[in-house]
């Protein structure tokens, strides 16, 4: 069975979908015996999903208006 | 003087007169054993069923490889005892002197000469042991029973260094030969990280053969059932060799069964963390699921086999497992100060007995496991279903696939109508470009920036930028991306300044390796469900401003801005693998920062 380190070191790849049907078995193979690398697989994801679905770094509108309204008002001026 | 003392047993006892008939002596390496005479039994199965019996291997021979074993670790006390006993079957001592020296040893068949160096490498680095080497032992001759009896040789050998470096017995005899000083590392190199996972598969020591073995007529694998519930491969891939697999278990139920000077529990903690620092799955696998059976928890066991030091185990077990993994693992480093500090903290001269010999077991299994090629018990379920996550698959984003986007053609893109009016001047055209892009924009300059008001600031330089250069937008890639890396100049600009202390692209010398997952305890199903969407993304703002700059910047990109990784190496400047092997580090250290807030022991205390 593959170690742990090799695992890791596949394991970027496998969170991408990007590993051949043949790595992916060796590699849930790894994972079904290991729980150690089970966890860190189920909580990476879960860290990519939290990630993507946070919304996260919104710029509030009242704050983005501001500068935009500002860049504008310097353009309408300046526009060279 | 053993470390830890040596109590007298009769003469009489039968272990010693095993010895005694063997060698013709009795090894202080068992004397020093003696405070628990079920210990020297449990060597003397081992002994008799892997050193004296069997036969593929002529006794000479093995007495040769159990000497270079000695000799690669630089074992003082193996090397003399081994010494002796070689030169008393006769070899002479110029070859002796030639094993010591680790050359080869003229006047060797070639059989001979495979299987000694195919053990020495076995007991210096099991993991690196790979198909190769099994196939070059064929090509030599050795058939599938002398295959065994070199693995099992080497577990014994590794068995009785780990014991000696442990118990620092005195020596039975004076060193006939000074032990050479070798150029070897005595740290053991572990397989290289370069070895694609192809070629580790490729070489993967295949599994030896091993003839099916009923458990109705074998009786020790009715006992196996009983303890683990099935009879796990590890002892099913020894069954060309019944009488030693009854040895071990003999000697097992000696070591591992009493709960009356360690605990069952301790041992087997003993056994698992060990076993991950071998790097061996396998046996980290096996002493999890026993672990389990104990009463500990899955999280507990896993937390120990990834760090021990992060477990919820007492200071005393703590460096009890210390001890172990030390002694498993770095055996030329380990001194009697380490002894001490275990009596330092209340442990008795057996318990610590008891430990080293738990230690040298576990040690004998990993090799054996490694050497046999024993295939993992369960067929992996399909553990992740695809669709179950929500990950943007390279598949679902557009760069992928059949539906590629060449860069070079000009690009279909709902802002094309806009741009063109905004190139020729139409100011309100470009303030609705900016005002639909704002996000990416502020996102990327927040990943770059490292905080939000810096960011801010840069905002207002990219949409000046933007204005001035609008013109040379050719349509070669989305006027978004286009505006990325406006922004992304900008921001590279203010990092340039000389107040700025963060830097995207210097110190890549951390850039491999040493990043390890230390938190294991696992996540509750659905995480989300515990926090408020303000909540939740205040934690992962947070988590995400912490991270190196470096990963930041690849992680915001790819999960936050959804950017395949090939256009973030494009956007960044940066190879495809250089983004890879960040993303996976950003990642895995945002994990580690999340954990607190998503982990099964914090339900319940979560609003």
């Amino acid at each position: 069975m593959i170690t742990c380190e090799e695992f890791l070191a596949e394991f970027g790849d496998y969170l991408e979908n990007q590993v051949s049907p043949e790595i992916r078995k060796e590699l849930e193979l790894h994972v079904s015996q290991c729980r150690a690398c089970q966890v860190l697989c189920d909580s990476s994801r879960k860290t990519v999903r939290l990630v993507t679905e946070s919304c996260s770094f919104e710029l509030p509108e009242n704050v983005s208006d501001a500068i935009i309204d500002r860049v504008m008002e310097k353009l309408r001026k300046d526009p060279s | 003087m053993s470390f830890l003392g040596e109590t007298q047993l009769e003469d009489d006892f039968g272990a010693f007169v095993a010895f005694r008939e063997a060698l013709g002596f009795v090894p202080n390496l068992l004397r020093a054993q003696a405070l628990l005479p079920r210990l020297i039994e449990a060597q003397a199965k081992l002994e008799g069923a892997v050193r004296l019996s069997g036969g593929a291997i002529s006794r000479l021979h093995k007495e040769r490889i159990l000497l270079s074993i000695a000799a690669d670790r630089e074992d003082a006390y193996c090397l003399a005892v081994d010494g002796k006993v070689t030169s008393s079957l006769g070899v002479p001592a110029g070859e002796i002197d030639a094993i010591l020296e680790g050359s080869r040893c003229a006047g060797l068949s070639g059989a001979e000469s495979a299987s000694l160096e195919f053990c020495r490498k076995l007991a210096r680095n099991a993991p690196s042991v790979d198909s190769e080497d099994i196939a070059a032992l064929r090509a030599a001759g050795l058939d599938d029973s002398a295959v065994f009896e070199a693995v099992a040789l080497s577990a014994l050998a590794v068995y009785r260094c780990t014991l000696s470096a442990g118990l620092g017995p005195t020596p039975d005899f004076e060193h006939a030969h000074a032990p050479a000083k070798k150029n070897q590392p005595a740290e053991r190199p572990y397989p290289s990280q370069t070895h694609g996972i192809h070629e580790l598969m490729q070489r993967r020591v295949p599994p030896l053969p091993a003839p099916y073995l009923s458990p109705l007529a074998f009786a020790p694998f009715r006992i196996i059932q009983q303890t683990h519930g099935f009879i796990p491969n590890f002892f099913r891939g020894q069954s060309l060799r019944p009488d030693l697999l009854q040895a071990e278990l003999e000697a097992v139920e000696r070591i591992l069964l009493p709960d009356d000077v360690l605990t069952r529990v301790q041992k087997e903690c003993i056994l698992l963390a060990v076993s991950a620092a071998n790097l061996n799955s396998y046996c980290v696998a096996m002493h999890c699921n026993l672990l389990r059976g104990l009463g500990m928890s899955p999280e507990d066991g896993d937390q120990i086999a990834v760090d021990h030091h992060q477990s919820n185990l007492s200071e005393a077990d703590t460096a009890l497992l210390d001890f172990a993994v030390k002694l498993g693992t770095r055996a030329s480093e380990f001194c009697r100060e380490d002894v001490a500090k275990l009596q330092k903290l209340g442990f008795t001269a057996e318990q610590i007995l008891e430990c080293e010999v738990v230690t040298a077991l576990n040690n004998f299994a990993n090799t054996l496991q490694m050497g046999l090629g024993i295939e993992p018990d369960f067929e992996a379920p399909h553990v992740f279903e695809k669709n179950k996550v929500h990950l943007s698959a390279a598949g679902d984003t557009p760069n992928a696939g059949g539906g590629a986007v060449p860069l070079v053609d000009i690009v279909q893109d709902a802002d094309a109508e806009c741009v063109a009016k905004a190139q020729n001047g139409c100011l309100e055209s470009f303030e609705e470009l900016v005002r639909r892009h704002s996000r990416l924009i502020y996102r990327t300059l927040v990943a770059m920036l490292g905080n939000p008001a810096d960011a801010q600031d840069a905002m207002q330089d990219t949409l000046l930028s933007a204005f001035k250069h609008i013109g040379a937008f050719e349509g070669r890639s989305k006027f978004s991306s286009w505006l990325v890396s406006i922004a992304k100049n900008c921001a590279l600009q203010r990092l340039r300044r000389p107040k700025s202390m963060e830097s995207l692209d210097e110190g890549d010398f951390d850039e491999e390796g040493d990043f390890r997952p230390r938190q294991v305890r696992a996540w509750q199903d659905d995480p989300e469900q515990f926090y408020s969407k303000a909540e939740l993304q205040q934690i992962v703002e947070r988590g995400i401003l912490g991270l190196p700059p470096k990963y930041r910047m690849v992680v915001m990109l790819r999960d936050i801005q959804q950017l395949s990784i090939d256009e973030v190496a494009q956007q960044l400047g940066l190879s495809v693998p250089t983004v890879k092997t960040r993303l996976l580090r950003g990642r895995l250290m945002l994990r580690e920062r999340l954990s607190p807030h998503f982990t099964t022991a914090v339900k319940g205390i979560a609003q």
